[in-house]
């Protein structure tokens, strides 16, 4: 009986399939390149005005709630309008380029349009004032702002990263009065977040349920 | 099915009362086993999955679909933006919700509303519970006003002769017209509707002024015209009657539908109920005589069907009875002398707290009659008294001939019809189209471009009620401001501003209301916050009756036919919510029908012509026809048709053209509620009708539980089940701070259908249109069953809300393959949508059959102006994903965070469900049922509590209070 195939299709097996793997690798990087999100972590995103964090919060250091007012009392913290810009860039840099936007769209009355840094998927209800109520610091989400010249995200945002904290809040709890503060870091995190869950009432059996997110 | 086989049951079923106790549809007690094995009949949704492809085909598609399910999720998230103020109006934190006190007027009821508006838009209407005819409630077309507000379909500019044209060319032409008519009013006619406001009638008597001569004329197709005719009949002027309710032991209502279409029904239905209260010395007891059923004879402890030309006489013989002088039936009625004799011995023991009323479309000597009847039972002044309009009254019968009289002699040189639709709503023998195309000059305004729209020369758009300044007087005569929540979102004008354009007054908007009232800033600033014009309700008075109507009663035609009876349509009106979505689709009270009117026939007359749900009816009268589908009500007088007015339009947009048959076809000016001589004929056409009545059958398992009160004070314990929980293999979880827990008082709910609807504004549902309701897909989250009781031409009607029942063991969780329903700590059922694929498993094992699934893509993703009115605390769902009632899971998260930043607990009452803020009743209670000192924890120790399927041991958090009647002794047996 003779071969059925001839000693050379050796070679074309092992090439198609070095071919497939290729593919195959390149299917699964083009999938997380497409599917990952619209930005990522640690990568600045580019703005009309090069706003830096850095500047305002590190070097001036204006307090978050100047800006961000709503903080407190709703669950989005606020993009501050132009006219909080205003009361110190009427008299500030006044003729800086990377300043026109702001000084024209206060002119004008025309809007800015910031481009968002933390996005949450639709179906979730972030509530700000919640969290800053029960301690749980800016910086623990947002990272150190003091220290970004433009702004990023340092944190994944994913559920699981959420559970991660909701699980299992000592972890990150800080006293309410340390949470506006950057760097701040407790001598034993552990003891200080089970007494402050207690101080504050947190009712861990409920924090996992999926309706205290989802709605 | 063969016809001769319904039909003969139908007629054993009308010899003979045994059968099934409760009923949903004619069908059902019928019994036909054809009925019985039509799967599609329990869930419609199954029947049309019968493949119509073949195998081949089948896995094509299979396999394409799965190859492309990878690529449908292959993209990044869209970059989102925030654009924040230049300069922030006010300081209120943008995310949270703000409430400003309105007033509308929906379906000719007027109350006082709060408007909920998120960053500035309205996304929910709320009750003023400060407003005394809303007392925290509202109606179904109430809530609808939102989605109206936001309507694509509105019209957006001002349209001449077809061409888009512009507001200064109006104002142009305003101008030139004034002009014309500044010396000699005579030919420049107004038609208006129901004049409700205060400002408006200002304006009116500016215009009657500036233009001397001319004419304003004012139509409503439902109007109270009889009420007022009656009432100056028996007092020599228009007043208006107040009913106070609540303190009436014994009620008559002569055809009136107070807790359903008439005005000031909101404040009636909680007196009503505030009256019947099982665990007080007082229960009231009612009696209804109406020919065609409504949610008011629904809630009566004796309903007798009578066909409307008779029911004048029993308000007569029953003043025979009580022995008032001169008054003696010229015919007699045919109600039995057993039933008037206990009737008129339980008014007669009742004095000063009984109570009767007329219904509109009895004639005005009913009205009269019953003035006459409540001043003999020295009523006045207790349970009904009277106040003198402040606006004048105009007959709209009056108003429509008037002008149609001026149209034809040609002296009509400029008509401006202000917000109504005559063209479509008028009486066939008015000929309103024929002659309005004899004016030279036409001017409509408007909502919508509508079929007068369309035959006028100028179209202009008509500002919505939550978009401009104005004020309306409700049914007790109170005033309240009305005042806009949002800046128009179209080039659009209100009456008011379109009236001053004509008159050079050029005050703002605000400003003329608040000169109506003569109230300084801080006066009205009070006002507009409390949504109410202090002390503006006239005075009461107590005038005597001139009985010297007594003496033109006309006597009924003695004629055997039938009577043709006009009625608004429940949830369309007279056809102006023919575009709205939810009002369309929310299930009809009583017959449970959507997107469709009908003719209501008796089972006597079905029976007679052969008639069966939906066959096309053949209906003439002096030579006017139409055609329409049938429906067979229970308990509808024999010789009785009911027609309901509303449907039939021509022009109403993309949500409402081409749906049912226009009754106003068959209506005339005189005769607009009732007429005789009418001539019916079955043909062989058949109308798909898409009813939810016979979706999501319960296998009849006594759902509902009610009983007489001498029963219940006999035995308090009557309507429970079993006292304790049998035991259970589920795991029993553990509780965390709150237990919600619902209890809904079946003898508080009158069927209304308003809990449906402002769940469906509050929880951003969808609506699917009639072809999909047919399959049983429509997506609301509570439903109000109907079912009757007892004999096909007599039946007692119960009415059951039923929302998710959040059970504690929930058949649904342990059958979800994704775990995508899940119990949370304070014993909520929730559904989570981003984890849900589907599989419908678990409305599969629901025993309640409240979960809801997404078939197709329902929820409109595109059009901008209905982005903008949903609710933006709830997740707006896309098309493959399970949904149902969440128990406002949105309103307690808001409520916990409160509490939690506060460091308090939740107070009680804290959290109102959207159903149980807007029921008129309260007849939902809702709250922490671990807490025994709650409102929901009381409710749940009566002793009229019972759960729905308990023999299930699902221990739902949704439970029952068992509904009492209180049936007069002597007529036990005759309720």
């Amino acid at each position: 009986m003779t071969q059925i195939f001839h000693p050379r299709f050796g070679l074309v097996v092992k090439l198609t399939l070095l071919a497939l793997l290729a593919l195959a690798s390149a299917a699964v990087l083009a999938w997380r390149g497409l599917t990952n999100e619209a930005h990522r972590v640690g990568e600045a995103v580019e703005q009309p005005v090069p706003f830096s964090h850095k500047h305002h919060v590190g070097d001036d250091g204006i307090d978050c709630r100047y800006c961000h007012d709503t903080v407190e009392t709703s669950s989005f913290a606020g993009i501050p309008p132009i006219s909080t810009c205003m009361t110190c860039h009427s008299q500030l840099y006044t003729d800086q380029a990377v300043l026109q936007p702001v000084v024209e769209s206060w002119q004008r009355g025309v809007a800015l349009h910031w481009n968002r840094v933390h996005q949450l998927p639709d179906f979730v209800y972030f509530n700000h004032s919640i969290h800053v109520a029960k301690g749980v610091g800016c910086e623990s989400c947002h990272g150190r702002v003091d220290r970004m010249p433009l702004t990023l995200r340092t944190q994944s945002l994913s559920m699981e990263w959420c559970l991660d904290c909701h699980r299992a809040p000592q972890k990150y709890l800080r006293p309410r009065t340390q949470v506006f503060t950057m760097g701040w870091k407790a001598k034993d995190q552990e003891k200080l977040g089970l007494a402050l869950v207690e101080r504050y009432h947190i009712d861990t059996r409920r924090l996992t349920d999926c309706s205290v997110c989802h709605r | 099915m063969t016809r001769p086989t319904a039909r003969d049951a139908l007629r054993t079923r009308l010899g003979d009362s045994r059968g099934p106790r409760y009923w949903r549809a004619l069908e059902e007690i019928i019994e036909q086993p054809a009925w019985r094995s039509r799967l599609h009949e329990a869930f419609p949704q199954l029947a049309r999955l019968e493949p119509a492809l073949d195998r081949r085909d089948f896995l094509k598609l299979i396999g394409a679909s799965l190859a492309l399910a990878g690529l449908g999720a292959c993209s990044r998230p869209p970059q989102e933006q925030i654009v924040p103020w230049v300069r922030r109006p006010d300081q209120l934190p943008p995310a949270l919700p703000r409430f400003y006190a309105s007033t509308l007027a929906c379906a000719g009821d007027v109350a006082g509303v709060l408007v909920e508006t998120h960053q500035g838009r309205p996304t929910k209407i709320e009750g003023n519970p400060a407003h005394p005819m809303s007392l925290g409630a509202t109606t179904p077309a109430m809530q609808a006003a939102v989605l109206e507000l936001w309507d694509p379909d509105r019209s957006q500019g001002p349209v001449h002769d077809g061409v888009a044209a512009s507001w200064d060319a109006f104002r142009a032409e305003a101008g030139r017209l004034a002009a014309r008519f500044a010396r000699d009013g005579h030919g420049l006619h107004v038609l208006g509707g129901r004049l409700d406001s205060p400002t408006l009638a200002a304006q009116r008597d500016a215009w009657l002024a500036r233009f001397p001569g001319a004419q304003w004329h004012a139509y409503e197709a439902i109007d109270d015209d009889n009420a007022l005719a009656g009432a100056r009949l028996a007092f020599g002027t228009p007043l208006r009657t107040r009913h106070r309710v609540d303190r009436a032991r014994v009620i008559l209502a002569l055809e009136a539908d107070f807790l359903g279409s008439q005005p000031g029904s909101l404040r009636h239905a909680r007196d009503f109920i505030a009256g019947r209260d099982p665990a007080s010395e007082e229960f009231n007891r009612l009696y209804v005589v109406e020919a065609s059923p409504t949610l008011t004879g629904a809630r009566a402890d004796h309903r007798w069907a009578l066909d409307s030309a008779h029911i004048g006489m029993v308000a007569l013989e029953l003043g025979d009875l009580l022995g008032l002088p001169g008054v003696h039936a010229p015919q007699a009625s045919g109600m039995s002398a057993r039933r008037l004799r206990a009737l008129a011995r339980d008014l007669a023991d009742q004095r000063g707290t009984s109570l009767v009323l007329a219904g509109r479309t009895q004639p005005p000597w009913v009205h009269a009659l019953a003035h006459l009847l409540n001043e003999a039972l020295g009523n006045v002044g207790h349970t009904v008294d009277y106040y003198e309009p402040a606006e004048p009254w105009v007959s709209s019968a009056d108003g429509l001939r008037e002008l149609t009289r001026a149209m034809a002699a040609g002296t009509v040189d400029t008509l401006l019809l202000l917000d109504g639709n005559p063209l479509y709503a008028t009486p066939v023998d008015a000929q309103f189209a024929r002659l309005l195309a004899r004016v030279p000059h036409r001017i409509h305004l408007g909502l919508y471009r509508d079929e007068t729209a369309l035959a006028c020369q100028w179209h202009l758009p008509r500002s919505h009620a939550l978009e401009g300044w104005s004020d309306l007087r409700a049914a007790d005569g109170t005033a309240s401001p009305v005042q806009p929540v949002i800046a128009p979102l179209y080039d659009s004008r209100s009456t008011h501003e379109l009236l001053a354009m004509f008159l050079g007054d050029t005050q703002s908007p605000r400003e003329r209301v608040q000169a109506t009232w003569h109230a300084d800033d801080d006066a009205w600033r009070a006002s507009l916050q409390s949504g109410v014009i202090p002390h503006s309700a006239p005075p009461a008075q107590h005038p005597r009756v001139d009985d010297a109507f007594l003496g033109h009663i006309p006597t009924p035609a003695d004629q055997p036919g039938l009577e043709l009876l006009f009625a608004p349509d429940p949830t369309v009106w007279d056809g102006r919510y023919a575009n709205n979505g939810w009002l369309q689709e929310l299930p009809k009270p009583l017959t449970a029908l959507t997107w469709s009117n009908v003719a209501l026939v008796s089972p006597e007359l079905a029976l007679a012509h052969d008639l069966k749900n939906g066959d096309a009816l053949e209906m003439r009268i002096d030579g006017r026809h139409t055609q329409a589908p049938v429906w067979v009500m229970p308990g509808q007088a024999a010789r009785s048709v009911t027609v309901w007015l509303g449907y039939g339009r021509r022009h109403a947009g993309r949500v409402g053209g081409q749906l049912g048959f226009d009754a106003y076809a068959l209506r005339t000016a005189a005769a607009p509620w009732r007429v005789d001589g009418l001539r019916v004929n079955r043909t062989d056409a058949h109308y798909a009708l898409a009813t939810t009545q016979r979706h999501h059958a319960m296998e009849g398992r006594a759902p509902v539980r009610a009983t007489t009160l001498d029963a219940f004070r006999t035995d308090p314990a009557i309507a429970q089940g079993h006292a304790q929980d049998p035991p259970s293999l589920y795991p029993d979880r553990l509780h965390g701070d709150y237990a919600w827990g619902m209890s809904v008082d079946l003898n508080a709910c009158i069927g209304c259908g308003a809990c449906t609807i402002a769940c469906q504004a509050e929880n951003n549902i969808p609506v699917v249109g009639a072809a999909e309701v047919e399959r049983g897909r429509e997506m609301h989250w509570i439903r109000v069953d109907r079912y009757y009781e007892g004999d096909v031409r007599a039946p007692r009607i119960h009415h059951q809300p039923v929302p998710c029942m959040h059970c504690e063991h929930a058949p649904c969780e342990v059958v979800c393959p994704v775990g995508a329903t899940v119990h949370d700590a304070e014993g909520l059922n929730v559904q989570v949508y981003n984890r849900c694929v589907g599989t419908r498993f678990c409305s599969n094992n629901c025993p309640y059959k409240v979960r809801r699934f997404n078939f197709l893509q329902y929820s409109d993703l595109h059009t901008e102006t209905l982005k903008a009115q949903r609710n933006p605390d709830v997740t707006v769902r896309n098309r493959g994903v399970m949904e149902k009632c969440t128990y406002c899971i949105q309103r307690i998260e808001t409520a916990h965070i409160a509490a939690d930043k506060a460091g308090r607990r939740i107070a009680d009452g804290e959290v109102l469900t959207a159903c149980q803020a807007v029921c008129p009743t309260q007849a939902i209670v809702f709250g922490d049922q671990q807490d025994p000192a709650t409102a929901v924890s009381r409710q749940k120790a009566s002793p009229r509590h019972y759960t729905l399927l308990e023999e299930l041991n699902t221990r739902p958090r949704t439970t029952y209070l068992a509904s009492i009647r209180n049936p007069h002794p002597a007529l036990e047996d005759d309720a």
